[in-house]
């Protein structure tokens, strides 16, 4: 298998051809493990003043990926995520409006935070879009689960991105 | 508390001896001390001995902030304690040039008269009660506790009202309290004509009371005498007719006077008088409900409130007589000096120690009580 | 028994001399001798029921002052009803577990009553700022306990002896004694004040300002919610005692920035004021103000400079920043001896409040002289030097034996919606820092602000200004996300935006700089905004997306937040310090990890100008302290 990236429509096309649930948790899994080594990546590249901001987003991806992992091993997956897709997560749709920028070589804490929110935002709407076009079934589930997923860290990032750049608007 | 009165005098005489009335004896208003020299029955000299309240009324008055000082005001006189909390909110409001609403005064009349009503019944029962006769003392007291029952309602106090405060009244009268104090006046002016019975009327109170401590007019005059003791002797001056305060300008009463000048007519006086305060409530009843409030105006923050410097006298009759305040304030938040003029200074100290000598020993208690003369007020 | 005459509105004339006029009366004559049958008229009662009354307690009176009752909820432990009490009656218990929070002016202090001394005046009841103490209508204490301290009474709702009475003398309208009424502050007009930066408030003249002062009771609440614990009450009480030069003295014990604080602060005193819970607070933010502009400029420097170190201490120290932060510290260190140097980078001090707040606000006169005050007593500024390029940090370091860092939040930051870029699209506190320099900025005909905090409003409402100056009319557009209960500016600022013109749209989410075909900013496209916080306060929006405007406008402001440029430290240093989430970190003495350098004011805290003057004096502190032990050690 060719490596997949996140975020990439073409690697999501070919999420769509895998049967098992298994296999497709496996891929996302490791669309987290990447996100995870970009931002450690990331860390010494930016400024000591914001790189907890980096640190906090490897993290955080690291603990998708646990999720994830935990998850594939279970026997019941099937439950689990219904379980979970009872509880949808409706999209604030904040960050659709801020743009997601080139990181480049300097970034500021500002477009780091831009640049997460819009990967997290992307991988929603991937997901959302296969469970959309797949029939009804465990696997359909699964993407409405990562999709369910994908909304609830965005959402975490938005509550982080207003808290850093429109507080102290006096 | 003078130190003579602790020292043995030297040599006495061996047919005179010296008895002690006071500070606690029931002959005695208060407490208070009158130390007797007697031949037998009969009395060679009185000395008044007072100090046994360590109070300091005036002293105590300069370390507190102008408004504190309104709980302090009534204690100077426990019989009769509304005139001292309405004289001194008086020079208050003097020295702050406050202008205190209509409704304010009218209500300020109805708590004097009616602590007059209290007062008067108080020491003509206690005058009874020292000539031996204790139904018109239990009757009085009886009767005084009715007048305590409107006065908890109006002020929320019975004894110490500290209802008035510089500016007017601290709250207005509660609903249905105008019918409730016209039926207690109509049921003590039916009580009246038993006390007549009871005193007047009958040959004991008028053997002991008539030319008993007899003050002359001209005498009244250079001991300043004031009060019903004064109008017992013929003269008709009053401070409510004759320099009114409050709204006594638009009252109709009588200045009630008896020429005797002895405890029968001193007593006389104040039963007299009994019946005009009961005119006047009656009067400021009807007028009441015609007057719109407020019944206070702004006053500053109690917490902050300098007294512009300057000073007052401010004068009223109360129960005993013509009380009054002398108030000095040197533009801060306390007064720098107050006095009070307290009728009974004059009545329990010199008045009592002439009128004493040469009666009997049992007639001592009865010019005292006939003087109403209140020890606070001496021992301020 | 004869008939009285009951008819008392007679027209007898008034002080007649009369033998009474009650018929029975007249009968009595001194010469009588009285009967011996009379007196048995008492026997009349001899047959009648006795009454006995029932030993059950019995309420007293509506209004009767019994025991007191203290609502737990409503008291705020501010401790009036102890200041008024008129024999000392009540002390004030710390209860431990009951919510205490200076901020917001609660103290977990409860009155408790000796009743050996009470005299039971309710002057407590009448003076409570809250309402909380009332007495009942409780006649009898028994006292159970055999010790006589159980007349000290800790009272709560339900009175001394744990069983509710109902309330008896209670706080009434009429009996109320606080001043509950503010003195109005006189203000310029909305029409007088539009088309110019003249000063907008006028201040209290010598009786208002007394007056106002006269309704403090002294609590202190102010002092503890004060982030630089100013002493409130004490030029308060100097105001209300007219004696303005000791108002100056104690305002000065803990804050240089007086004219500025006077004008400018946000006054959380007065949201802890215990006047406040029923009334309006005391205006303390006009009365520092009305304390400073009484007294002469040169008089307040001597008062100031009172308790200067007579002898220089020989140690230097370098501050970066002409801020309140750094200023303040620089004041401190100054009159404990130290040679102080403060590095500007603008070409005036004042920081933020200079560049930040237009002059409507705080006129730059009022400002010269707070920064004067501070020069006079030695204070050096070096004005246009930027730290980082014009001088390193490296080098402040070698050179003073203490540094501290005290920059205001300059970058304005962008909401990077699409089209946030473009021309059109600025940032506000670039905008002020313009008009307050002098330097002419683009008036737009038609503005569009995002935002809903002070700088939002300070922004717009300079816009507003420069409109009415240029054309004669404003056309201002300011939307936030918030919705206007959310809005951090002050309602006082909100109101007056909205006097002066600005129309003032709250919970619009900035979707896109809508911009021409050349690619300038010709408006913003804006959602609803539903909700904008989940149940934990947190930012979690809800849009209502067919809810959509397009605020027109020539130019679009953001005013949404702020950062500090921390690029003056230097790679090296920002490497080597310790950092707090985007903060440089500190401790308790805002010392930094690096043993040289400390940082205050804005770029630790956030921005408020009295918790920055808080800073200074906490940085000052600190390091007079390691330069006191330095001189110790050597």
């Amino acid at each position: 298998m060719s490596p997949m990236k996140e975020g990439e429509s073409a690697s999501y096309q070919k999420i769509k051809s895998m049967t098992t649930l298994k296999d497709v948790l496996a891929v996302a899994t490791s669309f987290e493990a990447s996100a995870r080594d970009f931002y450690t990546g990331l860390i010494p590249k930016v400024s000591k003043n914001f790189r907890w901001l980096v640190e906090d987003l490897a993290r955080e991806e690291q603990g998708h990926y646990d999720l994830f992992t935990s998850l594939a091993q279970r026997d019941d997956i099937e439950g689990a995520i219904q379980a979970e897709i009872e509880r949808p997560v409706t999209d604030g749709k904040f960050a659709d409006a801020v743009m997601i920028p080139d990181l480049g070589d300097n970034p500021d804490d500002q477009s780091v935070l831009q640049y997460a929110m819009g990967r997290e935002h992307l991988a929603m709407t991937h997901y959302r879009a296969l469970a959309d076009s797949t029939a009804a079934g465990p696997i359909k589930e699964l993407f409405e689960y990562l999709a369910n997923e994908e909304a609830k860290h965005k959402e975490e990032l938005e509550k982080l991105y207003y808290e850093t750049v429109h507080s102290g608007g006096v | 508390m003078r130190p003579e009165n602790y020292e043995a005098r030297r040599q006495p005489p061996s047919h005179e001896y010296e008895l002690n009335i006071g500070p606690n004896h029931p002959g005695i208003e208060g407490n208070y001390a009158f130390k007797l020299r007697l031949h037998g029955d009969e009395v060679i000299e009185g000395r008044a001995d007072a100090g046994y309240l360590h109070r300091g009324f005036e002293k105590l008055m300069e370390g507190r902030l102008w408004i504190q000082n309104l709980a302090i005001t009534p204690r100077i006189c426990v019989p009769d304690p509304v005139p001292m909390e309405i004289s001194y909110c008086l020079a208050v409001e003097d020295l702050c040039g406050l202008e205190v609403p209509e409704r304010a005064k009218w209500l300020r009349v109805m708590q004097a008269e009616l602590s007059r009503l209290a007062a008067h019944l108080f020491t003509f029962g206690g005058h009874a009660a020292t000539t031996g006769m204790y139904t018109p003392m239990f009757w009085g007291i009886a009767d005084r506790d009715l007048i305590l029952d409107l006065f908890e309602e109006l002020c929320g106090g019975r004894v110490y009202h500290i209802y008035n405060i510089p500016g007017g009244v601290r709250r207005d009268m509660p609903p249905g309290f105008i019918e409730r104090v016209s039926n207690t006046l109509d049921y003590l002016e039916s009580r009246l004509p038993d006390y007549d019975d009871l005193m007047f009327k009958n040959r004991v109170f008028v053997k002991r009371a008539r030319g008993i401590g007899v003050i002359s007019q001209k005498h009244a005059l250079d001991w300043a005498v004031t009060g019903p003791n004064l109008r017992a002797t013929g003269l008709a001056f009053d401070v409510r007719r004759d320099d009114p305060y409050l709204v006594y300008d638009q009252i109709d009463f009588d200045v009630v006077t008896e020429d005797a000048g002895d405890a029968w007519a001193r007593a006389l006086v104040r039963r007299k008088e009994l019946f005009q305060s009961i005119r006047i409530i009656r009067q400021v009843l009807a007028k009441l409900p015609e007057i719109p409030g407020p019944i206070r105006c702004p006053i500053p923050n109690p917490l902050a409130w300098n007294v512009p410097a300057g000073s007052t006298y401010v004068r009223m009759e109360s129960s005993k007589g013509e009380l009054a305040w002398y108030v000095v304030s040197n533009g801060g938040e306390k007064p720098y000096r107050t006095h009070v003029r307290g009728p009974s200074q004059m009545h329990a100290v010199q008045v009592l120690e002439k009128l004493a000598v040469g009666c009997r020993i049992e007639d001592v208690a009865q010019i005292m009580f006939s003087l109403d003369a209140c020890p606070p007020e001496v021992d301020r | 028994m004869s008939a009285i005459d009951h008819d008392v509105s007679g027209k007898l004339p008034r002080g007649r001399h009369t033998h009474g006029d009650e018929p029975d009366m007249n009968a009595i004559d001194h010469k009588a001798t009285g009967g011996i049958l009379s007196p048995l008229k008492g026997l009349q009662f001899f047959g009648r029921k006795p009454v006995t009354q029932p030993l059950e307690p019995r309420p007293a009176s509506a209004n009767y002052r019994g025991f007191h009752l203290n609502d737990w909820q409503l008291c705020i432990g501010c401790s009036t009803c102890q200041k008024v009490c008129d024999n000392a009656a009540i002390t004030m218990v710390e209860i431990p577990g009951l919510p205490e929070d200076a901020a917001k002016g609660v103290r977990n202090l409860r009155p408790a009553i000796d009743y050996g001394r009470c005299c039971w005046c309710a002057l407590c009841v009448d003076l409570c700022p809250t309402g909380s103490i009332s007495l009942s209508r409780e006649y009898v204490h028994t006292c159970t306990d055999p010790e006589i301290d159980s007349y000290f009474v800790l009272p709560d709702a339900n009175g001394i002896h744990g069983v509710a009475y109902d309330k008896g003398w209670a706080k009434s309208e009429q009996s109320d004694l606080v001043a509950l009424q503010r003195t109005e502050m006189p203000e310029m007009a909305p029409e007088a004040r539009i088309a110019n930066f003249d000063e907008i408030v006028e201040g209290y003249d010598k009786n208002q300002g007394i007056i106002e002062a006269s309704r403090c009771v002294q609590c202190g609440m102010c002092h503890d919610a004060c982030p630089t614990h100013m002493n409130a009450p004490e030029y308060i009480r100097a105001i209300w005692q007219d004696d303005i030069e000791e108002a100056v003295r104690q305002i000065y014990r803990t804050n240089p920035f007086a004219h500025t604080c006077g004008r400018v602060c946000t006054h959380r005193c007065e949201t802890a004021c215990s006047v406040g819970h029923r009334g309006a607070p005391i205006a303390i933010r006009w009365l520092k103000r009305f304390a400073m502009d009484q007294l002469d400029h040169e008089r307040v420097k001597e008062i100031a400079a009172e308790g200067k170190a007579a002898y220089p201490s020989g140690k230097r120290v370098a501050i970066i920043g002409a801020g309140p932060a750094g200023l303040t510290a620089a004041y401190d260190l100054a009159k404990q001896g130290h040679a102080v140097k403060v590095f500007e980078a603008m070409g005036a001090a004042g920081g933020m409040t200079r560049y930040g707040i237009p002059y409507y606000r705080l006129p730059a006169d009022k400002l010269d002289q707070d920064v004067d005050v501070i020069t006079s007593l030695g204070v050096e500024i070096q004005y246009d030097t930027r730290i980082g390029s014009d001088v390193t940090m490296e080098r402040l370091r070698d050179d003073y034996d203490a540094v501290l860092v005290a920059v205001g939040l300059w970058m304005g930051r962008s909401t990077r919606v699409k089209g946030a870029e473009a021309d059109g699209v600025y940032r506000a506190v670039e905008l002020l820092r313009k008009v307050a320099d002098g330097e002419s900025i683009p008036v737009p005909k038609q503005a569009v602000i995002i935002g809903g905090g002070n700088v939002a409003m300070d922004i717009a409402r300079t816009l507003a200004r420069l409109q009415k100056q240029h054309y004669g009319q404003v056309a201002i557009t300011l939307t936030a996300l918030e919705d206007l209960d959310h809005f951090l500016a002050d309602p006082d600022e909100i109101k007056e935006a909205r006097e002066e013109g600005v129309e003032i749209l709250d919970a619009r989410g900035p979707q896109e700089v809508v911009l021409d075909s050349s690619g300038r900013a010709t408006g913003l496209r804006t959602w609803k905004v539903l909700s904008i916080f989940d149940e934990q306060g947190r930012f979690a929006p809800k849009y209502d997306e067919t809810d959509e405007i397009i605020h027109a406008g020539d130019m679009v402001v953001e005013a949404i937040g702020q950062a500090a440029d921390v690029n003056l430290l230097g790679e090296a240093l920002t490497e080597a310090l310790e950092w707090n989430r985007g903060r440089l970190k500190v401790d308790e003495q805002l010392r930094t990890s690096a043993d040289w350098l400390w940082a205050a004011g804005d770029m630790v805290r956030g921005p408020d100008v009295v918790s920055a003057v808080a800073d200074g004096h906490r940085a000052a502190a600190s390091i007079n302290d390691h330069l006191s032990i330095r001189e110790q050690a050597a």
